[in-house]
């Protein structure tokens, strides 16, 4: 497995937001999680990388647990997309997706930029190399931002829905990007109400609620014959346009 | 004449001018180290050292210029050999830090705490994510700030006067004792001097700060 991730408990104060969340991911393999606001999605996916080190449970990449130890060289594995971009507003956008791999991987300055043109290319933003992150829109900045990612040559991609701060119209543009990247075989662990996205390029959808997977399976599945009400009740809020 | 005695004493106002502007360079020099290291630690350090950054500040912004100039220099060439121009350094510099740090912590402070994230997120750790992130971004916002820091200090230089630095202000005193020079006019001089170096300082940060500006970060209409 690439990713195993065990019984996470996670509290904040005396409010416990995870309760016990336990999945893996094949090498290759999409996955969606749904669930209302609020329910720790975001929290679960911050624990994945130790953003957020879990109270309990433990998590493993390629069979290694992650630990305080190990933390810089794993998450060098497990990239992370972030909802509102959180580009490097000081450094052009080629520079954005550069630095990684300069002061990272230990690239020299020009295989860093060769390597980022690529990356910008992959995600169809060559022509805004130069531009600062103000300067692009919202798509372009989260597109730069998922080069960023790439440029780290990462295992395993964690997105936390990462089209909910964008327009309805520029959302598309990054979840093309996003089926192009599954389907060449990224591993890729994505929060996101997309059900677009979940048909064509997950495996799995796991549905969570109050810090606790309530139910998964394959997109078919979950979104033709839920088996439980909450998911069902889910489901018709966010088909119906409805804010979950 | 008072007005060949002003050209014929010129030498020695350029000279206490330079003396004055050194004493400036190495004050603030002091201070943007000291008072960068301060900040960094006051915003990201274990709560230990946060504790006695604040108790520096608290008492290097609590006690008069004037005060601590005369304690650097009575108190501390006691034990210590240094002339009056190294006690003015420390006394000024340390003071400057304390202020220089307050600027830093504020613009460390409003770096969005996403930057941070993401740059721990790609593996970076605290120190990298802090130089090569945060840092960059903190500093642009701290040059229109610091700017009135510039101005202060470059006016307390005129304090080290007492603990006998020849700088402006006193080659000022000297001529006119020496003299019997017209007190107004010699004073109006120097004074002017002092205002034509505040305005050059505040102009030449203010151009570094836009030219620093990034896109989308200008802050500031045209002066
Ligand atoms: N750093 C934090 N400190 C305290 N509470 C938090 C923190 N992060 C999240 N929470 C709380 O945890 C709960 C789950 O949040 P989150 O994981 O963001 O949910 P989701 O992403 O599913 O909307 C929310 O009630 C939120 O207020
Ligand atoms: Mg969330």
């Amino acid at each position: 497995m690439l990713l195993r991730v065990e019984n996470i408990h996670k509290s904040y104060g005396a409010v416990e937001i995870l309760k016990g969340v336990s999945f893996e991911m094949a090498p290759g393999q999409s996955k969606v999680i749904m669930g209302p606001s609020g329910t720790g999605k975001s929290t679960l996916l911050r624990c994945v990388n130790h953003l957020s080190p879990p109270d309990q449970g433990r998590i493993f990449v390629e069979g290694e647990e992650l630990t305080a130890k190990n933390l810089n060289t794993m998450r060098q594995k497990v990239a992370f997309v972030f909802q509102d971009f959180n580009l490097f507003t000081h450094l052009r956008t080629v520079e954005n997706v550069a630095i990684g791999p300069r002061k990272l991987r230990g690239f020299s300055k020009s295989a860093a930029l060769d390597l980022a043109y690529k990356e910008l290319d992959r995600v169809g933003l060559s022509d805004r190399a130069d531009a600062y992150p103000a300067e692009l829109s919202g798509g372009q900045q989260q597109r730069a931002s998922i080069a960023r990612a790439l440029a780290m040559e990462p295992k395993l991609i964690l997105f936390d829905e990462p089209t909910s701060a964008l327009d309805p119209e520029l959302t598309g543009e990054v979840v093309s990007v996003m089926n192009k990247l599954a389907s060449e075989g990224m591993t890729m662990l994505v929060v996101s109400h997309e059900i677009g996205f979940a048909r064509k390029a997950a495996d799995e959808v796991i549905f969570m609620e109050g810090g606790k997977i309530i139910e998964q399976g394959p997109p078919s599945q979950l979104f033709e014959a839920p088996q439980q009400d909450r998911t069902r009740a889910f489901l018709n809020v966010i088909e119906h346009g409805g804010d979950a | 004449m008072i007005f060949e005695t002003l050209i014929s004493q010129m030498p020695y106002l350029a000279h206490g001018l330079a003396v004055a502007i050194g004493l400036l360079v190495c004050l603030l020099s002091l201070g943007l180290v000291l008072g960068l290291i301060l900040a960094i630690l006051e915003v990201y350090g274990h709560w230990s050292l946060r504790l006695a950054c604040v108790a520096f500040e608290r008492v290097f912004r609590g006690i008069p210029a004037i005060v601590l100039l005369l304690l650097f220099y009575y108190g501390v060439t006691d034990y210590i050999d240094m002339g009056s121009f190294t006690a003015a350094v420390l006394a000024l510099g340390l003071r400057s830090a304390a202020y220089q740090s307050q600027i830093f912590r504020g613009a460390f402070l409003s770096v969005p705490i996403g930057q941070m994230m993401a740059a721990r997120a790609m593996g970076m750790n605290k120190l990298q994510a802090i130089r090569d992130i945060v840092l960059p971004q903190a500093l642009r916002m701290s040059i229109g700030p610091w700017t009135n820091e510039f101005s202060s200090e470059l006016k307390a230089t005129s304090l080290a006067y007492v603990i006998g630095v020849v700088e402006l202000t006193r080659q000022a005193k000297y001529i006119i004792s020496n003299t019997q020079g017209n007190i107004l006019i010699v004073f109006g001089v120097v004074a002017l001097m002092y205002f034509v170096v505040n305005r050059a300082g505040n102009w030449a940060l203010y151009r570094l700060e836009n030219r620093l500006a990034l896109p989308g970060f200008e802050h500031r209409g045209d002066a």
